[in-house]
């Protein structure tokens, strides 16, 4: 492999305001390389100093061993390539001059095209499955074509590197994924490095070799993502308040931060939507008894909610049983998600009956005719609920009524 | 490639017309000479009465050449214009760099006797459009370093030709009333009493820049995509930046020191050529914007010299009247954008 770009010690910035200091790219052939985070962090302009933009106000860039500031703007456009950020109104033009206008550092001093340049438009577009538009306008076209007629124009430039300032805002799922598959496989096919800031760090996460993050004006670190992005940092990472962000699970969700009123069972992924729908519905609970390789788990926490948590692949134990118990004494209510039951989650269905022995509401999810089979004699104290949104009105309704006010202030101070 | 022969065909239909329209213009008028008259008097041929051809050759002809030079280098000048400052609603009236010309142009009419100059020469008056037009496009463009949002960049532009103006009408005050009517007369805009010696030095002076523009198509095909995707293909921004400006003000400053500050043709025409063309495509509008201008302020000259004839209107009032409603009906029925 050898080394596209390469940035040493690089501040940059404008005349005397430096907006990130230390940036150092080593990018290699055929490399996906992104900067992750927070708007006005510094990664427009990073890559506008990267593409000979903006220059450096310290430190160097080299393409391909020739300092950017140095080389003749025409052999550097056959290097480099870029996309922007910026809305284009291009009246008329249609995609295929659009395209071919990425023959500009190639072409005479008309811009006559050649058959082989023809040929590179019609590729390029092909690549990015755009060629069908070949003959429409580009104000006629979806932000999501649009953009790959841009990525199109940069391709037929025939540059060794790409860099794209947001290629995937104001996109649509399906086309986010279609750019990055398109930037993808410009990278495992042609050998193009593509070096681009992203929003949406789950596409950076999975489709990256390389991330950097930017932080405040410095590069806070940098590597695969494996080794980068880690247990909170991504929280961290853009100052998330008010919501948490899972980075295992790629999932972030509100925080809850109702007063615990109810206890809600859960495992084998049955809490995970019902405690969302309850914290949007601004019900607080507490969740358990829950392994802790369970996405339940994950989610539960994430959510902010308490977690009464089992060691993975353990039967529930008397510790976590009894810090449940001590939970349902202190509230009126309980859910049962309609979990499945196995050995190492029995004590769960233990904990309702107990539930109902205390006399507290248990309402359940399980089908009518299952409940027999689940409660045995216990069954026709079981209120079912045929849905969650059932559910959170008969929820509501109970909340507040019996509290134990003393329980929870001494939950709180805990 | 149907496109690009219908392209081409309808350069030559707008051809015929500006043909058509210029020999038709000719023929009437106070005296009416009849178009087979000035064909034959255009080939040299005898038509057995000296004053015909008198009026033929050295009044009528003469402010006809005027008027398709002069508009093909309006029209070319707001393309220029359009395409630098990606604002499709600039043109040299609105981004004040007539204004500037008026201004230096009232200096050397008003002033010029001041100076103890007994005449004012086509030359002077040239130079002195040229300076004012120049003055405003650099002092846009040095606010164009400053700014970023091309909006304000015309605001400003506005804004030079409102102190423009001001400037001007300050030295009315100042100069007697025969030099104000001169000028006044001169800011309604009119090509009446054109001089061959005028045309030949417009011609001379545009011929060669109107080759130039064309020769830019390419760099002008890229500006299309803004300075930064420019800059990124390949394109010596700065030097083409500078090109331009100067290209666009002496297209400007020619028509504007002889013919007086003419509006709309450089709006309107662009827009209706992409249109009409249905392309962004600089080396196809450039010749085009060259043809229908030319038609464009031939028509409008003949309207000024027809409508209410023998009074002669103010060449600006037509451009205005005619150029508005087809930009407005334009904008409205097709969208036009860059």
């Amino acid at each position: 492999m050898n080394q596209v770009i390469v940035a040493e010690n690089l501040d940059v910035g404008y005349e005397r305001k430096k907006v990130v200091e230390n940036v150092n790219i080593n990018a290699m052939k055929g490399q996906m390389i992104c900067l992750l985070g927070p708007n006005g962090a510094g990664k427009t302009t990073i890559l506008r100093t990267l593409t000979g933009l903006l220059a450096p106000l310290k430190g160097t860039v080299s393409i391909n061993g020739n300092d950017v500031e140095h080389i003749g703007k025409d052999a550097l456009a056959k290097e480099l390539a870029v996309v922007l950020t910026e809305l284009l109104s291009l009246g008329y033009l249609t995609v295929f001059e659009i395209a071919a206008m990425g023959r500009y550092p190639h072409t005479n001093y008309f811009g006559k095209l050649s058959e082989y340049d023809i040929k590179i438009v019609r590729d390029a577009l092909t690549a990015v499955d755009a060629y069908r538009l070949k003959d429409r306008c580009f104000s006629e076209l979806s932000d999501g074509e649009k953009q790959k007629v841009m990525i199109a124009r940069a391709l037929v430039q025939q540059p060794k590197l790409i860099v794209l300032d947001e290629p995937t805002s104001h996109l649509d799922v399906k086309h986010k994924v279609e750019v990055i598959k398109i930037l993808q496989k410009l990278c495992a096919e042609k050998g193009i490095t593509v070096i681009l800031s992203l929003h949406d760090i789950d596409l950076a996460i999975k489709a990256c070799q390389i991330v950097l993050l930017v932080r405040k004006g410095e590069i806070v670190a940098e590597g695969t993502p494996e080794e980068v992005i880690l247990d909170g940092t991504i929280q961290r990472l853009y100052d998330i308040e008010g919501a948490h962000y899972n980075e295992l699970m790629g999932s972030l969700e509100f925080d809850n931060t109702e007063t615990p009123e109810f206890f809600v069972t859960g495992g084998d992924g049955t809490g995970a939507g019902i405690y969302r729908a309850l914290s949007r519905a601004g019900i607080g609970m507490v969740c358990g008894i829950l392994h802790t390789n369970d996405i339940d788990s994950y989610i539960g926490k994430t959510l902010n909610c308490r977690i009464i948590e089992e060691n993975a692949f353990e039967a529930i134990g008397d510790r976590s049983f009894a810090e449940a118990k001590a939970v349902i004494e202190g509230i009126s209510c309980l859910v049962d998600t309609g979990f499945p039951l196995r050995h190492g989650n029995h004590r769960n269905l233990e904990l309702l009956k107990y539930g109902i022995a205390e006399g507290k509401t248990v309402f359940s999810l399980c089908k009518k005719e299952n409940l027999f089979a689940r409660y045995g004699p216990w069954a026709n104290r079981i209120e079912v609920c045929g849905s969650v949104c059932q559910l959170i009105q008969r929820m509501k309704q109970e909340k507040g009524r019996g509290k134990n006010d003393d329980y929870w202030n001494i939950a709180d101070e805990g | 490639m149907g496109k690009k022969s219908r392209q081409r065909m309808m350069i030559t239909v707008l051809m015929g017309m500006t043909l058509f329209v210029g020999i038709l213009s000719i023929s009437v008028g106070s005296v009416n000479i009849g178009m087979l008259n000035v064909v034959k008097i255009m080939l040299g041929m005898d038509v057995g009465n000296p004053v015909y051809s008198s009026i033929v050759l050295d009044i009528r002809f003469p402010r006809l050449l005027a008027a398709v030079i002069g508009g093909a280098a309006l029209s070319v000048s707001g393309l220029l214009l359009q395409i630098f400052f990606r604002n499709p609603i600039v043109e040299p009236y609105v981004l004040g760099i007539s204004s500037g010309a008026s201004l230096f142009v009232g200096v050397a009419i008003m002033g010029g006797y001041r100076f103890g100059l007994s005449g004012i020469g086509p030359l002077y008056l040239f130079l002195g459009a040229f300076a004012g037009a120049m003055l405003v496009m650099i002092a846009v463009c040095c606010a164009a370093k400053k700014v970023h949002h091309i909006t304000t960049l015309l605001i400003i532009g506005v804004m030079a030709g409102f102190i423009c103006s001001a400037g001007t009408s300050m030295l009315t005050s100042f100069a007697d009333k025969e030099q104000i009517a001169n000028y006044v007369t001169w800011t309604l805009g009119s090509f009446s009493g054109f001089s061959w010696m005028q045309v030949k030095f417009l011609f001379f002076l545009n011929a060669p820049i109107l080759i130039a523009v064309f020769l830019l198509s390419k760099p002008l095909n890229a500006m299309l995509f803004g300075e930064n995707y420019a800059l990124s293909m390949g394109l010596n921004i700065k030097r083409f930046r500078m090109a331009i400006i100067v290209i666009a003000s002496i297209l400007t400053a020619g028509i504007t020191a002889f013919a007086g500050p003419i509006s709309f043709i450089g709006l309107a025409v662009p827009h209706i050529v992409r249109i009409l063309f249905h392309s962004s495509d600089n080396r196809v509008l450039i010749p085009a914007v060259i043809v229908l201008g030319a038609l464009m302020t031939a028509v409008c000259d003949f309207c000024a010299r027809m409508l209410l004839s023998p009074v002669e209107l103010p060449l600006s009032a037509i451009t205005s009247l005619i150029g508005a409603p087809i930009v407005i009906y334009l904008l409205v029925t097709k969208r036009s954008e860059l």
